[in-house]
């Protein structure tokens, strides 16, 4: 190999590398990366060096050659300084050498042909590092394109999930709300109007009660999904469970939103098929329509509740249209209640007492503690305005107590001038007959007081002995165990039924004024029920009180059907304890 | 709020890249400023480093070569870096045009740079995943659909091991692969290695991979041996890259100058 190397005949196909070849090939190594093995290399090498000598033996000098040579090495990443200028002094020192190159102008040929080289050599590296700085700048704007698309991606995914409810998809409290404000703040004229309105599905617990959570999912996704179309464009948010607001961006009128609510509770009314069930489900709509200027976000969320439990509270399967006169009243019955525990503790309260009198004697029998309030806004406040919000919120066992305590311990000290002092009646509510320490109560009361038990008399509502749980009667006998007074407030006015008397504890009832307001002809209907009530009463052994006693002539009437004793503004109005005490000197 | 673990993080071409600084070892010009400046000071520290790179790409080179050979057409190539020259399915497909090839990598530049070289060939695709989580890898819909795992496939994790530590289990990333593979598959792995350095070589080196973003984890040759638990090694076992199969006797000489230690293991069964 090597001297074998013809400067006469090029040879055919690929020559087997000469010793110039494999020189080159050696100078070579290291310059580079090069993508192939060395017997791959010398081939290659072999076959430049056969068109260098090729181009030095030709006349006249073709210096494309050298350009070619130099071409094909940068593009088979023989693509370096190093390999350029190992390339050259190899060629320098050994090509005219090793392949016998002879000719006068040799060392002329040679610096031409190097210089060739040299050029074709530069011009290829340098578009070569041109075309990879253009690709991997390519490449990192590509990424970065990618990337920021990928971020703004999971931005989306990460901001629809921070404001879609993930079960229905449906947008959640936290999009309505910044839709809601965004209404809030852009439309503060006197033309754009807003409406809201909240559904919430009727007895929902029933259908997972009854079907179990995954077909309750499913119904509420259904119902979702019926909702949103039902009312487009308007936006839909499940607010949690089962409930939904509605937005109405651009109401022209109430009949507007109330449209809306008829589609919503229209689109709920068809059964839907989940799991194999046909489930039917009914809603409630609360609906509030106003201008915007003048509401903000927190007053229409307010109302659209308020609504929505008037709808509940009529029955539901239907929606309610916000009534600013009844949520006013609402709303100060709420501050009424929730001012309940302040007023006791610093003695707002206090009580005023209404004689029962004897229609044999005409002495005072009892008297009827009646609770008052004296409101530092409101004035004097009478049981009717606060006694049924006290019983709905649970405040009526703090309010009973304190009411109970204070008669207790103003009737201690009370004497009459003649026989015993009047007993003192005490209202009691359900809930505090419910309580398992009343009994307990009473009797610390009696023992701290010294108030004989007889001069007690609790009054309860023949309604509270109805349910026929057996607490209740428990408790009271154990009071009327004590030596203390049971009446049944209101007796007729209920089932008054007679037949369970007979079982409980009850010394006295006190028939509805209803009753007495009917005396007014002799032989009146009224008169003849109250004649055989009164003589029932007898039969089991009560006495009978007549509430609503307003005049002599009724007063006249129930002596003679033979009522024991009276109540009324004939006998005296709630007063003082010490005004009716008074009386009794 | 907080960016949840899913939100991708953005490109940075200010900060070096490893697979752009390898690039520049072998004389590639797909590399920024930041990239040369940080391999020059690294051919300050080490002279030999761009020598190891080309022994060890002409490692991974023989390798393919051999694996071709072996009847291999199915290749992952895990940490595969910047195209330069003398790519995977470049070798395998010029032996077997239905060769098929994945590459993947973490460098979102290196992936991108991938795609645009690969667009138009059917049977070379490109991932961006990480070494670290075999499991992605394996579950990834474009490497399901390039590579039939019922059948042997080579998988390549060529100086990359490297940046992966102790503390991310490359054992257990082999093992989940391995898991992968059907009988007759082929492991390549090859990593930067202090076997025969002295002390103060080591601790000279350790200084200068200390300052670069990704610090060497530099194993020995007991240790990346163990990494081919379950495969059995082919012939030479691990040895200095150079040495692996040499095609000329001479190539072979200073072997352990090349730094890197590479071997290929077969999955038998
Ligand atoms: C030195 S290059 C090797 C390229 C090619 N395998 C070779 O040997 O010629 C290392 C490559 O591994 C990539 N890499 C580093 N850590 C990685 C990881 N955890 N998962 C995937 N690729 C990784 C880098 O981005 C880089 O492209």
């Amino acid at each position: 190999m090597g001297s074998g190397d013809s400067v006469g005949e090029p040879p055919d196909g690929p020559a087997r590398p000469g010793a110039f070849a494999r020189a080159w090939a050696k100078a070579l190594a290291g310059t580079s990366y090069l993508p192939m093995t060395h017997a791959q290399l010398e081939t290659l090498l072999q076959r430049l060096t056969d068109q260098l000598a090729a181009a030095l033996r030709t006349e006249p000098l073709d210096l494309r050659a050298g350009h070619r040579v130099a071409t094909e090495l940068v593009a088979s990443h023989i693509a370096s300084a190093e390999a350029l200028g190992r390339t050259v002094e190899v060629i320098q020192l050994r090509l005219v050498r090793d392949l016998d190159l002879v000719a006068d102008d040799i060392a002329d040929r040679m610096a031409r042909l190097l210089a060739a080289i040299a050029t074709g050599y530069a011009r290829a590296l340098r578009d070569r590092t041109l075309d990879e700085q253009e690709a991997i700048r390519r490449a990192a704007l590509i990424a970065r394109a990618d990337a920021e698309r990928a971020l703004r991606a999971s931005e989306a995914r990460f901001r629809h999930q921070a404001t879609h409810d993930p079960l229905t998809d449906l947008p959640n409290r936290t999009l309505f709300a910044e839709r809601l404000a965004a209404v809030c703040t852009a439309h503060r004229d006197d033309v754009h109007r807003v409406g809201l309105c909240f559904l919430d599905i009727d007895r929902f617990k029933r259908i997972n009660d009854s079907y179990g959570h995954q077909i309750g999912d499913r119904a509420l996704v259904a119902a979702a999904h019926r909702l949103s179309r039902a009312v487009e464009p308007h936006l839909v948010a499940r607010l949690g469970g089962d409930a939904f607001m509605i937005l109405v961006e651009r109401s022209t009128g109430t009949g507007d939103v109330v449209a809306v609510a008829e589609s919503a509770l229209a689109a709920l009314a068809e059964p839907v098929l989940v799991g194999g069930h046909d489930v039917t489900v009914t809603a409630s709509v609360g609906v509030v329509e106003r201008q915007v200027a003048g509401t903000t976000p927190d007053d229409l969320w307010r109302a659209a509740g308020s609504t929505l439990h008037w709808a509940k509270s009529a029955g539901g399967a239907g929606w309610a249209l916000y009534d600013a006169e009844r949520d006013n009243r609402e709303q100060a019955r709420q501050a009424l209640s929730a001012a309940i525990p302040g007023g006791l503790e610093r003695g707002e309260f206090y009580l005023d007492y209404q004689p029962l009198t004897s229609l044999q004697d005409g002495s005072v029998l009892g008297v009827e503690a009646l609770v008052r309030w004296q409101h530092p806004q409101l004035g004097v406040l009478r049981p009717d305005s606060f006694i049924g919000l006290a019983e709905e919120t649970g405040l009526i066992v703090p309010l009973g107590s304190w009411v109970l305590a204070e008669a207790c311990r103003e009737a201690v000290g009370w004497s009459a001038a003649t026989g015993e002092p009047p007993y003192v009646s005490v209202n009691l509510a359900v809930r505090q007959l419910r309580r398992p320490d009343l009994v307990q109560e009473v009797c610390s009361l009696l023992r701290h007081t010294g108030l004989p038990p007889n001069r007690l008399q609790l009054e309860i509502t023949e309604s509270m002995m109805m349910s026929g749980a057996e607490e209740p009667v428990r408790t009271l006998r154990a009071l009327a165990d004590l030596g203390v007074r049971i009446a049944i407030d209101d007796f007729g006015t209920g089932y008054s039924n007679l037949a369970y008397l007979r079982d409980l504890p009850v010394t006295e009832l006190k028939v509805a004024g209803e009753f007495v307001r009917g005396l007014r002809a002799p032989e009146a209907a009224d008169e003849r029920i109250l004649a055989s009530l009164v003589s029932l009463a007898h039969a089991l052994d009560l006495t009978v009180t007549a509430e609503g006693v307003e005049t002599v002539g009724q007063a006249e009437r129930l002596r003679a059907i033979g009522c024991d004793a009276g109540q009324g503004w004939h006998f005296g109005r709630p007063a003082p304890a010490d005004h009716i005490l008074a009386r009794l000197r | 709020m907080q960016r949840p673990d899913w939100a991708p993080e953005t490109i940075d071409v200010e900060r070096p890249s490893v697979a752009r600084m390898y690039d520049y070892y072998l004389g590639g010009s797909h590399n920024f400023a930041v990239d040369r400046a940080a391999a020059q000071a690294m051919v300050a520290a080490v002279p030999e480093a761009p020598l190891m790179a080309q022994a060890n790409r002409a490692f991974l080179r023989r390798a393919v070569q051999f694996l071709c050979e072996a009847g291999i057409r199915q290749f992952l190539d895990i940490g595969s870096g910047i195209p330069t020259v003398g790519n995977v399915h470049e070798i395998a497909q010029r032996h077997a045009p239905d060769s098929r090839v994945v590459y993947v990598d973490v460098d979102p530049v290196a992936v991108a740079h991938s795609r645009e070289i690969l667009a138009g060939n059917e049977s070379a695709t490109v991932v961006q995943e990480d070494l670290r989580h075999p499991e992605r890898i394996l579950a990834h819909p474009d490497v399901r659909a390039m590579i039939d795992f019922s059948q042997p496939v080579a998988v390549l994790i060529v100086a990359v091991l490297h940046f992966v530590g102790e503390h991310d289990r490359p054992a257990e990333v082999l093992r989940t692969l391995r898991a992968a593979l059907a009988p007759g598959s082929y492991l390549v792995l090859s990593q930067a290695s202090d076997d025969g350095r002295s002390e103060a070589e080591r601790a000279e080196a350790q200084k200068v991979y200390q300052r670069t973003d990704n610090p060497l984890w530099v194993r020995s040759r007991a240790e990346l041996t163990a990494f081919f638990d379950g495969f059995e090694l082919v012939e030479p076992g691990v040895v200095w890259v150079p040495q692996w199969r040499p095609e000329t006797p001479d190539s072979a000489e200073d072997a352990e100058r090349a730094v890197f230690l590479g071997g290929v293991g077969r999955l038998g069964g």
